[in-house]
């Protein structure tokens, strides 16, 4: 290349330099040129999602299916079975009722906690590439939803509202590494902080040494002041591995999630803390097991 | 190269970074996610000459900063997109010609869309982000170029002809 091409490509390059230093440091400074471009194209894109996640749901649904490919088999020959069934009384769309079981569930939890939430459908997941665990709900301010709200589903917590525009609001999912929660274990007063893996596991960190943690114990948010942005009582997970470490300060906790992030396709915004404190009344209780004695009747001896 | 292939060029991103946003961050794919725009932008840059991929770079960057599920400042993107942009124009001979070997070009891109991820949290680190421990990440970065060299030689033909519909008649000489 000529000298002349070079020198003007050096040119140009640090142009573009200086321009995107120059727009980080106009962000930095808390000149909200980002969040209202981001807020305007999320505004723009909700109308375009929410019809994306009515054509494309099959294909989301499709890949995480193919992670579980063991169970859809067997889930697919349950399916079969059911179907034979359906189409003799009715035919029904299975992801509406599916939304519909989920919605009936989360709206069940939420009552039971005293909560008042808006529920939502989830019509988006965040970019891989922006290193965010989020989803795109289809409530925004124009429901009453606001940022720092914890995200309820039908089973407990999914993470808290990020941002929000006027129809769609931003949910920092838990799994994020980011995220964390001061949890409590339910039926106790140990305390601890659970903190996001990317995955479907989480780390808890008991902050009293001398507390206690078994396998199979389930964790329960503590709240924020004003319930911002938790709520207390929302269930957040279970405990499956208890890291035993003689020299650490806190005592660790594997934990997995209670809400299945991958599957969730409505979510409940808590709106408002509840009055009271609902405790340990929204952890999931084991099912009753059903014990059924058989006494037999003796057997009449043959006579002679 | 003419005011007017920015502007188509940019509309194309801009309309690939919808597609990115509005379906495929919504597909669960197994071993973390695909980035099409990230592919499809490292594949234009591939493509461009010296002044192409500087200018392509820093553009395509501020349409990634547009990213609503996004936390980092507005410019982050578009600063590691211009120096992917200026490796891409400093190479630009050992490089050669991607078009006759479409298999380099798929690699490439893999290695420039971990690469940009890289400096992404790199630049983040110095910005005092927390963008996840090493673990995590490396996982996801090589996740993302899993699914672009395996998804990439789909759509490669097709933004092939798209940036020779951009080009007028003098470039297309």
């Amino acid at each position: 290349m000529a000298r002349g091409g070079g020198n003007r490509s050096r040119l140009l390059l640090v142009l573009l330099l200086v321009s995107s230093l120059f727009l980080i440091t106009l962000d930095l400074r808390g000149v909200n040129l980002a969040s209202s471009i981001r807020s305007g194209i999320a505004t723009a894109f909700s109308p375009l999602e929410s019809v994306a996640s009515k054509i494309f749901s099959p294909i989301g649904n499709f890949t995480s299916d193919l992670k579980n490919f063991n169970q859809s088999k067997k889930k697919i020959e349950q399916l079969t079975k059911e179907n034979d069934l359906l189409k003799s009384t009715q035919i029904l769309d299975e992801d509406t009722v599916g939304q519909l079981s989920q919605l009936r569930n989360v709206l069940d939890l939420a009552g039971r906690g005293g909560y008042k939430v808006v529920a939502a459908k989830v019509i988006n997941r965040g970019s891989s590439a922006t290193f965010k665990q989020t989803i795109t709900i289809d409530a925004g301010k124009s429901s009453g939803v606001d940022i720092n709200m914890t995200v309820i589903s039908d089973s407990g917590l999914v993470g808290v509202v990020k941002s929000v525009t006027s129809n769609s609001a931003i949910v920092l999912l838990m799994s994020d590494p980011t995220f964390k929660i001061g949890v409590r274990i339910a039926g106790t007063q140990s305390i601890g902080v659970v903190s996001g893996q990317g995955g479907s596991t989480y780390l808890l960190q008991l902050l009293d040494a001398t507390g206690e943690i078994k396998k199979g114990d389930v964790l329960v948010a503590r709240g924020s002041q004003n319930g911002k942005p938790f709520v207390p009582g929302v269930p957040v997970g279970t405990v499956t591995t208890v890291q035993s470490n003689a020299s650490s300060i806190t005592q660790n906790a594997d934990v997995v999630g209670i809400s299945n992030l991958e599957q969730i396709g409505v979510v409940a915004v808590v709106t408002s803390p509840p009055k009271n404190d609902p405790r340990d009344s929204l952890v999931p209780k084991p099912r009753p097991t059903v014990t059924i004695f058989v006494t037999p009747t003796p057997t009449p001896s043959p006579t002679k | 190269m003419s005011g007017l292939r920015v502007f188509y060029t940019s509309v194309f991103l801009f309309l690939v970074f919808i597609i990115q946003e509005v379906i495929i961050a919504r597909i669960n794919f197994p071993f973390n996610g695909f980035s099409l725009y990230l592919a499809v932008l490292m594949i234009v840059l591939a493509l461009e000459d010296r002044t192409g991929s500087l200018v392509f770079g820093f553009t395509g960057g501020l349409i990634m900063d547009l990213s609503t599920s996004a936390d980092t400042p507005f410019g982050q993107w578009a600063l590691v997109m211009t120096i992917i942009g200026y490796l891409f124009s400093a190479n630009r001979e050992s490089i050669g010609d991607f078009t006759q070997s479409p298999f380099m070009l798929v690699l490439f891109t893999c290695a420039a869309v971990s690469l940009s991820l890289v400096i992404f949290l790199v630049i983040g680190l110095m910005l005092d982000q927390s963008n996840g421990g090493l673990f995590h990440n490396t996982g996801l970065i090589l996740g993302n170029s899993l699914w672009t060299f395996l998804i990439t030689p789909i759509f490669l033909p097709l933004i092939i002809r798209i940036r020779k519909l951009m080009l007028d008649n003098r470039e297309r000489v």
